[in-house]
């Protein structure tokens, strides 16, 4: 009862914290729901085909994905051969995938999976819109939605591994890509890994007689967990999302507890009277402390009830950009998610009890005797539990960083964020200690006027309120130094890296394609990589290694290949082709400077793998024109593909910090309208004193911008303090020393920002108060 | 209620304050005792060392025959609650509460669930029955702190304190204030220690405690009058000049 009367009545008393959490729900329920509506999923290929078989895995690799082998012809006809005698399999139909694309259109990275066989069409239950089937090599059918205008009897201009190709359109269906005849097809994959089967029947029960038939040679899937035959393409474009995602779920948690944490301390200061008389009317410290968890679990759960639809509407939104920035894969669509909508307000409840703990704690410590007394100058700000979970989370931050070197490289910059996180915790709880000399400091020259003796006194006296004001702007300058200078640093020594071991040389490269075709590379006189992955058998084990073949190059290992593989010299590697086939091969040398893991004679590799495409040729003689190829330097080249990482990470970067500073930037905002419009009475008696409009004003905007800059100032330094243990970091790695940049530009921009914000944020309570305005 | 050669310093080693030096007081059930003494004198103090709302240095505090002073935060809110009302100068009232629900707001939070019948028998004694679900901001000064009363009384509490309960009203408001309170101590049975310093309510009162440099220093009993009460006062505050 008391909780929901005190927060209808003073609502606005609560607006930083409904608006933190408001905000925080919204993050996290749209990240969220952009997260789960990205599962892996059934392709819609195989919607007509309930029970499918997938090849043996043979063990997982560094991106804890399935290492899936290929069949051979001959176990793809053994285990037709099996299957077939169960009367309810109505079809067998492998499905080889290769890359088909249309000359002269861009890939949108799919065009690798568009090439299939006609007859697994009928796996999503595709029929032929218009002509017939192809019959023989060179002739398609096409989707329809692929091309219009090309109907059957016409012909199509195509790139695949081989070349350029032209092919007869005999017939257009209502699936997508290009359907070729089976054995065309079986020709140009890379091997096959799914068999489709068409039944009739209950498909459980099928699944559980095809596994007794098959045994070991599949593994039989139904229903949604078909999902796992997602091509991995598909599902990689779908991890690069996530990680956006998780970082934004994680920021926005954090920047809430945060924010949270701080308007909750400044609403309770701001109340001792009141809960000074509520313990003089008898309340115990824990039914006061119970009060603060139950108006902050009421506000959160309003806020909740605000941000998390606005999230969930938020979300279609944004998956628009998403899938057109590469972040999630072509068709993808923000879904109804519910688990994510009340979990996003579950977790605002949760996170909002855990920022108002301490300020609770400390609410009911209030003396029955602060009813009456005024408002009382608060003469000690820090605390011991202040002390204590400040140098804590110091230690753990600090040794987090220290950490960083020995860390596996892919968990570093999870590490540095959090090590960060730590920090700027660190630097909001240990505020106080130098708000009181920063204050003297600053207002040292302004000391004789009476603007000078408000400011410093009023700061002075109202240390924790500075503090409170500060902690957004802290985050704010924080987070974007550290996650602006990271990059900044990390391009700065990948740059010097790339420009290191550029040959001054023309290369061709791919045009809008996935790769170079074998004509296209067969036309120039150079040296070329056609990518590979084969399947490495040691001991009872199995690794997956990158694998290229190069044009008369001996069977080579890197040594660290050598090393993971326990191969030397003369020793034989055991391994599958991406057909499926196995081969052992006596190594015959182990080279640093090897262009790959595994390097193979290329004829080999492309007997193994039809599908393999070139990634770049490095020209020797002129060039010569080829279709799906660019001619340009090396250097020229390799910016390129910096550059595109480097939009990338970018993109990431401006998401990232856009969203902390958006978010601190409102509640920088909400807190400090809360904290001036509290001290109405003080500026009233200010304005009798005889102090004029603009005086008040001045003192206002001075007390800001002092809260401004105390934060970037903290701020700035545990970013800078961050990014020296990331750059201890990739020192480590590189193994050399590398340049520290702070990004000086982006940290005052972002304190400029703050600094308007606070001060416009202090006015507009003071102007709209009639009486202090006259 | 009593106290036992209390004291109570505020402050460290030498430039430390005695606020209250070594006090012995007793107030019998059913009485009104107002407390007065010039500023400094120690009778805010008094009146905070005598609720609880303050520790004492040394000494001993007796509510109800309980010596407070050994008590935990948590056993001395509960004998607060039940046995102590407050009315103080500013009334205190929780501004999201309307009237009826600040009544009822100590036995909320011993758990109790208030009779509708007691809130309005309690509310029409202080003769607000009809403004029960109006807010503090909605009513007058004087109101509110009738309210106040109404909800000091709502325990039945052993003593009530009242610190300069008129201090912030008029004449007229101020005089129904001491009215209630008074009525309070003869019809129920009350106890009331009022801190003030004015002698028109003094003269509420049945008995007069006089404090300077935190020693009661006169003890005047039986009604006393205004006129008597204010010659004491200005003797009092000429000897501190």
């Amino acid at each position: 009862m008391m909780a929901w009367a005190i927060v209808r009545h003073r609502f606005a008393s609560f607006a930083g914290t409904f608006v933190a959490i408001a905000l925080g729900v919204a993050v996290v329920a749209c990240s969220v729901t952009l997260y789960l509506s990205s599962r892996p999923q059934p392709p819609e290929r195989y919607d007509a085909s309930p029970v499918m078989v997938q090849a043996p895995s043979v063990g997982t690799n560094d991106f804890s994905e399935s290492e899936i082998r290929s069949w051979t012809t001959s176990e793809l006809t053994d285990l037709a051969t099996k299957l077939r005698p169960e009367p309810r399999i109505t079809n067998v139909i492998p499905d080889p995938v290769f890359y088909v694309q249309e000359l002269g259109t861009e890939d949108m990275g799919t065009a690798q999976l568009d090439g299939h066989s006609w007859s697994s069409a009928a796996l999503g239950g595709y029929r032929l819109t218009a002509g017939r089937a192809p019959e023989k090599r060179g002739e398609v059918v096409i989707g329809t939605s692929l091309r219009k205008g090309t109907g059957a009897g016409g012909s199509i201009e195509v790139l695949t591994a081989v070349g350029p190709e032209t092919w007869t359109v005999t017939g257009t269906t209502d699936g997508g890509g290009y359907y070729v005849t089976d054995s065309d097809a079986l020709a140009r994959s890379s091997g096959v890994r799914v068999i489709g089967l068409t039944v009739t029947g209950d498909p459980e029960r099928i699944a559980d007689s095809a596994r007794a038939l098959i045994g070991t040679s599949g593994t039989v899937l139904t229903g949604p967990d078909r999902a796992a035959l997602e091509p991995a393409k598909v599902t990689r474009i779908r991890w690069i999302g996530a990680q956006l995602l998780i970082a934004m779920v994680v920021l926005g948690a954090f920047a809430t507890v945060f924010v949270v944490a701080s308007t909750c301390a400044l609403t309770a200061s701001q109340r001792r009277r009141e809960l000074g008389l509520l313990r003089a009317a008898g309340a115990t410290p824990a039914q006061v402390r119970r009060l603060m968890y139950a108006e902050t679990a009421l506000i959160a759960l309003l806020a909740g009830l605000v941000g998390a639809p606005l999230g969930a509407v938020l979300a279609p939104l944004v998956a628009g950009p998403m899938v057109s920035f590469g972040l999630e894969p072509p068709g993808y669509e923000a879904t109804w998610q519910p688990a994510a909508v009340g979990g996003a307000v579950l977790l605002g409840l949760v996170v909002a009890l855990a920022g108002v703990a301490v300020a609770a704690r400390r609410a009911s410590k209030v003396p029955p005797l602060a009813a009456l007394r005024e408002a009382a100058a608060e003469t000690r700000s820090m605390t011991p539990s202040r002390w204590v979970f400040g140098l804590l989370s110091l230690a753990a931050g600090a040794g987090l960083l220290a950490a960083m070197p020995t860390m596996a490289t892919e968990s570093k910059t999870t590490a540095g964020m959090g090590a960060a996180m730590l920090l700027l915790t660190t630097a909001a709880l240990l505020a106080p200690v130098v708000i009181g000399p920063l204050v003297r400091l600053a207002t040292g020259p302004w000391r004789g006027s009476a603007t000078g003796m408000l400011v410093r006194e009023g700061t002075l006296t109202g240390v924790r309120r500075v503090a409170s004001t500060a902690a957004p702007v802290l985050v704010t300058v924080g987070m974007t130094v550290l996650l602006t200078g990271m990059v900044a640093t990390i391009d700065e020594a990948a740059g010097i890296d790339e420009a290191a071991d550029i040959p001054a040389a023309t290369v061709l490269a791919p045009d809008g394609t996935p790769g170079l075709g074998e004509t296209a590379v067969s036309a120039q006189t150079g040296t070329s990589r056609l990518d590979t992955r084969v399947l490495v058998t040691h001991g009872s084990a199995v690794t997956g290694e990158d694998a290229t073949g190069v044009a008369g190059a001996p069977v080579t290992l890197s040594p660290e290949a050598a090393k993971e593989l326990g191969a030397s010299i003369g020793s034989a590697i055991n391994l599958r082709w991406a057909d499926g086939t196995v081969a052992s091969l006596p190594v015959e040398k182990i080279d640093v400077n090897a262009a790959a893991p595994v390097v193979l004679p290329r004829d080999l590799v492309r007997r193994h793998d039809p599908d393999a495409l070139t990634a770049l040729v490095v020209l020797k003689g002129d060039p010569q024109p080829a279709a799906g190829g660019r001619v340009l330097s090396a250097r020229d080249y390799a910016r390129e593909q910096v550059d595109e990482e480097g939009d990338l990470v970018d993109l990431f970067l401006w998401v990232l910090i856009g969203l902390t500073a958006g978010y601190t930037a409102i509640a920088v905002a909400s807190t400090l309208l809360m904290a001036t419009a509290a001290r109405g009475p003080e500026f009233r008696a200010l304005r009798l004193a005889g102090a004029g409009l603009g005086q008040v004003l001045r003192v206002t905007t001075a007390e800001a911008l002092l809260a401004a800059v105390v934060g970037a100032l903290l701020g700035g330094a545990v970013g800078v303090f961050s990014l020296t243990g990331v750059r201890a970091a990739v020192e480590d790695e590189m193994g050399r020393e590398v340049a520290l940049i702070i990004p000086w530009a982006a940290g005052i921009g972002v304190a400029i920002l703050c600094a308007v914000l606070a001060v416009a944020a202090t006015a507009v309570p003071v102007l709209r108060r009639t009486e202090l305005a006259r | 209620m009593e106290l036992r050669a209390v004291t109570k310093r505020y402050g460290h080693a030498e430039n430390a304050v005695t606020a209250l030096d070594a006090v012995d007081a007793r107030f019998a059930p059913g009485t009104f005792t107002a407390v007065m003494g010039p500023s400094g004198s120690g009778k805010s103090t008094l009146l905070q060392c005598s609720a609880g709302l303050d520790r004492v240095t040394g000494g001993e505090v007796r509510i109800d025959g309980v010596p407070i002073t050994d008590l935990s935060e948590r056993a001395l809110t509960r004998l607060r609650r039940s046995r102590v009302g407050f009315v103080f100068q500013t009334f205190n009232l929780i501004p999201a509460l309307t009237a009826a629900q600040n009544v009822v707001l100590p036995l909320r939070l011993a758990g109790r669930r208030p009779q509708p019948s007691e809130v309005t028998a309690r509310l029409t004694e202080v003769g607000l029955a009809e403004r029960a679900g109006h807010r503090p901001a909605e009513l007058s000064g004087g109101q509110q702190q009738r309210v106040a009363i109404a909800r000091a009384l709502i325990t039945r509490p052993a003593v009530i304190f009242a610190d300069e309960p008129t201090g912030a009203l008029d004449a007229r408001s101020g005089a129904e204030v001491l009215r209630l309170l008074r009525t309070a101590v003869d019809r129920h049975g009350q106890t009331i220690v009022m801190v003030t310093h004015d002698p028109v309510a003094a003269a509420h009162a049945d008995r007069v405690l006089f404090l300077a440099d935190g020693r009661v220093v006169d003890d005047l009993t039986g009604p006393v009058g205004s006129e008597k009460i204010a010659v004491h006062t200005a003797r009092l505050e000429e000897s501190a000049r």
